[in-house]
């Protein structure tokens, strides 16, 4: 990963002017450029909507003021939807990160069974979702799939049909495409750990699972923030697999925010309605990502330039 | 922290050999419940990848009438031939430009706008501003801003193009990447700032300098998912192109699916053709790919 | 209550940049135009993949070349993604000249919109066009007596298909003629490990089929006339209620293959368990005659496959000759193409269904919706299937539309949420009907 080279090249210049702590806030603008008209404008579009009961088709809308939101929130779907969402965050985050570190962990060992173990393990990564889903719908189908196949009865379940199945195997493919990432980061995080602290710690008299919980985690702190901030907040938006796993059912059993916004929107043409709900999910967002910066020990507004 | 300053302290780095030394050894003793994680997730990883291989091979009409998990009796190429008679390699190398235009000005824009935060929020109302307003970015459902989205592509007679995708594909990257890169940046100890300053050294330079070697590992990181969803992502490319010239591999998986049924060998075996590339990268810059997430400092 | 257009309202913010109005170049009507010297071609999205798009394709190509001056410039897309495209160019008021669709709800949503050209006029002038086609074809092309759509392409009526294989192995003679026998025999199909009936019941609108038909059967085509109505509580109509129960005792009597909820009509594993022999019928669009002839080896070819019309129900006042299912596809005209394009459409609409087309239709296992199509099915292999599908569809009293396209798209949603509950037995038939009535009108 290298930035622009050419940007490079002014660096010496700005430099000779001496001063050590110009301006940094233009460093911002590029970004908050690209992502005012793509993001921010698009996000005021859809606030609009919120009040509309625009039907996603028609060139006219109507201001309904706060109809749409009304809708949305005497609607037991939404807290449904809420629910299904942070379930789905929770349990995806519970299965992943262990599974993530141990295998990190594994695969951080220098040999060379293990790199090969390690490459097969990157594959699941590389597949798009539509893929991944074409996949797991053959491989649970009750009669062609794997149960029938392998003639082992506990594997030929009503998978996608039961509501509680169906949640499993939504995180269990979540888990199957994400966990090599996650594995990869710590085996990125696990291979910085002086191998100073293991022996120090071995003199203390420290057993491995000991010096599992004692170091390898506390050193791994970072990674996790990391790679939890990746898991949680991406999952919020995670729709395409859902959607054609299980398109939000049995029922509503899967039916997460953001698949609630779909359907509302695209498929029973309420826009007003899905707008206030992709509101909602902007706003669980921000609280996340709040929560997180404060989880991670950190108070927003410190920064390193006082007094600068 | 300390740690950090410690590791790059001349004497540690002495003591500690370069690694694959006892340390590594060390290491795997430790795991026996990796071990085996990692032999069962083996399993739950090979199975389904197994039939993905095994499947682009059969004929879709004997699909149905032979084990799923049996080997192809008759192994067809036929699945291949046909992929690659639609384009497939068009396709290819359109999503190998959209995910890389997208993805390395997303990462270098949302780290110039991490360390800037980083550094000068403190002081400048309009970096918090910025930071709160990538904050509200972080759960942006697609869908629902794609028409606006779409209008504002039309707008800017860029339709149908790549860089249709490419521009807000950049933009819906900055906000996590921004969040994770300057949760980084902060752990950065202010000595190293500090020291950099009184070597008269701008941003510009502590930016190039300080922090990138020292947030190599999350650049990384951010670089892979982010350029992960940019190649899986199917939404903007449908919306926001038309002609089979611009079409790009998530779209092309689409075609093998018909009106009223799935080409599923067709489909897998574009997946096949889809994933070895980049698995033949991954497995060239493997070592490279870690060190980028091991190296900065240790931590 | 102030009425806006979309673009002020949510370009409105984009007008800081300089983004605001909306623009000309549509990317419906192709402004790149193409070196065959119509600069303003129409725009035409179909749905790709098999069977339809190398027709679909092939009807545009033969036009383009027969009118330099009027040119058609297509993109294929794939079912679900093209109803997602559509709809966002709908949305944002940029759509093909030729919008293809399913009529009924769909159309009805796009007429109250504004956004498609009434062709009650055109119909008029160019009586010939009309009355080639099947009558029944412009039930769902017509919204409030007046038609907004071309039909278009095949007929698909619902049908029953079964394995005669299975049937003799189970000892059972005939079909069911009627809804008494059709639950007698389910046992004997159970005895011999066959499943009585496959569906694929994960894809919702599977289910859907045997509720229309049952519906029909046992109340007549009123009882969902009146939902259509928005008559309050609707849903509580005896036959209504008495057809919900049956569907239930159906699925206690173990009528559908086991794990049906998990079964995908997409991956044509619901065909798959009837040409092997896992289950012995189903109930599905005649379009799986052309899956079950590509993909089950000979089954069709050494003659096990049958079909029968959806038996009748003792007592009901339903005709039993009532089908349901696709009348046919449908081509509207977007309004806001431009003159030149919206003549070209038309130009395109009377160049439809050609011999070369309906061939290729009925090679596809599928009835073009002309009157005189009958006399091309005769010399195809598929004869036998496809004067059935014929008969059904001509000599049927009554072609009902499949509910979901012809309720409004919010409450096809509910809708189908519902029936997959109803079969899970996650409600009973009442809360059914009061869920239902809940939505009517809406």
């Amino acid at each position: 990963m290298t930035i622009a080279p050419p940007v490079v090249r002014t660096a010496p210049s700005t430099a000779s002017r001496g001063g050590g702590s110009g301006s940094v806030s233009w460093m911002a603008w590029p970004a908050l450029v690209a992502f005012t008209i793509f993001g921010i404008l698009p996000l005021f579009g859809v606030l609009a909507l919120s009040f509309t009961s625009w039907n996603g088709i028609s060139p006219e809308l109507s201001l309904t003021g706060l109809d749409s939101w009304k809708t949305v929130l005497s609607d037991p779907g939404l807290p449904h939807a809420i629910w299904v969402t942070f379930l789905i965050m929770a349990l995806s985050w519970l299965a992943q990160t262990p599974l993530s570190i141990l295998l990190g962990v594994f695969i951080a060992a220098h040999k060379r069974y293990r790199t090969v173990l390690a490459v097969l393990f990157f594959i699941p990564l590389l597949l798009s979702q539509a893929a991944i889903a074409i996949t797991y719908k053959m491989l649970l189908d009750p009669n062609f799939g794997l149960g029938a196949s392998l003639g082992v009865e506990f594997l030929q379940q009503d998978w996608l049909g039961d509501s509680t199945l169906a949640v499993g195997v939504v995180i269990f493919v979540v888990s199957w495409q994400w966990i090599p990432f996650h594995s990869l980061i710590y085996q990125g995080g696990i291979r910085q750990i002086p191998a100073s602290m293991y022996e120090a710690a071995e003199i203390d008299g420290a057993g491995r699972i000991r010096q599992f919980f004692s170091i390898t985690l506390p050193q791994l702190k970072y990674t996790i923030i990391t790679s939890s901030t990746l898991m949680v907040v991406g999952s919020l938006t995670f729709f395409d697999l859902i959607w054609v796993l299980t398109a939000g059912g049995p029922g509503d059993a899967t039916r997460a925010l953001a698949v609630d916004m779909y359907v509302t929107g695209f498929r029973s043409n309420l826009m007003g309605p899905a707008s206030a709900i992709a509101v909602i999910l902007v706003l669980v967002g921000l609280g996340l990502a709040l929560l997180l910066r404060r989880l991670g020990g950190r108070d927003a507004s410190q920064s390193q330039l006082e007094g600068a | 922290m300390t740690t950090v300053l410690d590791t790059r302290a001349p004497g540690r780095s002495a003591k500690v050999p370069p690694p694959s030394g006892s340390r590594r050894s060390k290491l795997s003793q430790l795991n026996w419940a990796g071990g085996l994680a990692g032999w069962l997730w083996l399993l739950i990883v090979v199975i389904p990848i197994y039939w993905i291989v095994i499947t682009s091979f059969k004929a879709q009409a004997d699909y149905y009438g032979t084990n799923p998990l049996a080997p192809p009796a008759s192994p067809t190429l036929e699945n291949y031939r046909f992929v690659l008679e639609n384009h497939f390699v068009r396709y290819f190398f359109n999503s190998v430009i959209v995910t890389l235009g997208s993805i390395i000005p997303a990462v270098a824009v949302s780290f110039m706008a991490a360390y800037a935060i980083v550094r000068g929020s403190a002081v400048s109302r309009f970096l918090r501003t910025a930071n709160a307003i990538f904050l509200l970015g972080l759960a942006i459902p697609l869908q629902a801003v794609i028409i606006p989205v779409y209008l504002i592509i039309i707008k800017l007679e860029m339709y149908d193009t790549l860089g249709a995708i490419i521009l807000p594909s950049i933009a819906f990257a900055i906000p996590l990447s921004v969040l994770v890169l300057s949760n980084f940046i902060r752990d950065v100890p202010k000595e190293l700032f500090e020291s950099m300053r009184m070597d008269g050294a701008t941003e510009w330079g502590t930016l190039w300098r300080l922090a990138l070697p020292l947030t190599r590992p999350a650049l990384v990181t951010v670089t892979i998912y982010q350029g992960l969803q940019v190649w899986n992502g199917f939404l903007l490319p449908l919306i926001l192109t038309q002609s089979p010239e611009q079409r790009t591999l998530p779209l092309a998986l689409a075609s093998f699916q018909g009106q009223y049924s799935v080409n599923i060998p067709a489909v897998l075996a574009s997946v096949v053709l889809t994933t070895l590339p980049i698995l033949t990268l991954y497995i060239i810059g493997r070592r490279q790919l870690l060190s980028g997430l091991t190296a900065g400092f240790g931590k | 209550m102030k009425r806006r257009n979309f673009l002020s309202l949510s370009a409105g913010a984009a007008a800081a940049t300089g983004l605001a109005a909306c623009g000309k170049s549509g990317p419906g009507d192709s402004s790149s135009g193409g070196g065959s010297g119509d600069k303003d071609a129409a725009g035409y999205w179909f749905l790709s993949g098999p069977p339809g798009e190398p027709i679909r394709q092939g009807a545009v190509d033969r036009f383009n070349k027969a009118n330099s001056a009027n040119q058609i410039k297509v993109t294929a897309i794939q079912n679900d993604a093209y109803k997602d495209k559509l709809k966002t160019s709908l949305g944002a008021g940029q759509a093909p000249s030729i919008i293809w669709g399913w009529g009924g709800g769909g159309l009805k949503s796009y007429v109250d919109a504004g956004q498609v050209d009434d062709l009650t006029d055109w119909f008029g002038q160019n009586a010939a066009v009309k009355d080639r086609l099947f009558k029944a074809s412009f039930g769902p092309a017509t919204i409030d007596k007046k038609i907004y759509a071309m039909p278009c392409e095949t007929v698909q009526p619902i049908v029953m298909l079964y394995n005669k294989e299975a049937f003799e192995k189970a000892g059972v003679a005939a079909p069911p003629q009627t809804w008494a026998e059709l639950m007698s025999i389910l046992p004997k199909f159970n005895e011999k490990g066959i499943a009585p009936f496959s569906l694929g019941g994960q894809s919702r609108w599977t289910n859907m089929m045997w509720l229309e038909f049952l519906f029909d059967r046992i109340g007549g085509p009123e009882v969902m006339d009146a939902v259509y109505g928005g008559q309050k509580d609707a849903w509580n109509n005896p036959a209504a209620i008495d057809a919900l129960t049956k569907t239930q005792e159906l699925v206690n009597a173990k009528g559908f293959i086991k794990g049906f909820s998990s079964i995908t009509a997409d991956s044509n594993a619901d065909q798959a368990l009837l040409y092997r022999g896992k289950a012995a019928m189903e109930l599905h669009g005649s379009w799986s005659y052309g899956i079950i002839k590509a993909e089950g080896g000979n089954f069709i070819k050494d003659g096990k496959l049958g079909f029968f019309n959806f038996p009748a129900v003792d007592g009901g006042k339903g005709d039993p000759t009532n089908t349901y299912g696709n009348a046919g596809q449908y081509l509207s005209i977007y309004s806001k193409a431009s003159e030149h394009q919206k003549e070209t459409a038309k130009k395109f609409f009377t160049s439809l269904l050609d011999d070369t087309e309906q061939q290729g239709w009925i090679e596809t296992g599928g009835v073009p919706i002309v009157q005189d199509a009958k006399a091309k099915l005769a010399a195809s292999p598929d004869a036998e299937f496809l004067n059935f599908v014929f008969d059904v569809s001509s000599k049927a009293a009554g072609f009902g539309q499949s509910w979901d396209q012809a309720l409004s798209p919010s409450s096809a949603e509910t809708l189908l949420d519902n029936i997959a509950k109803l079969f899970q037995l996650q409600v009973t038939p009442q809360q059914f009907a009061t869920n239902m009535n809940a939505v009517i009108g809406k």
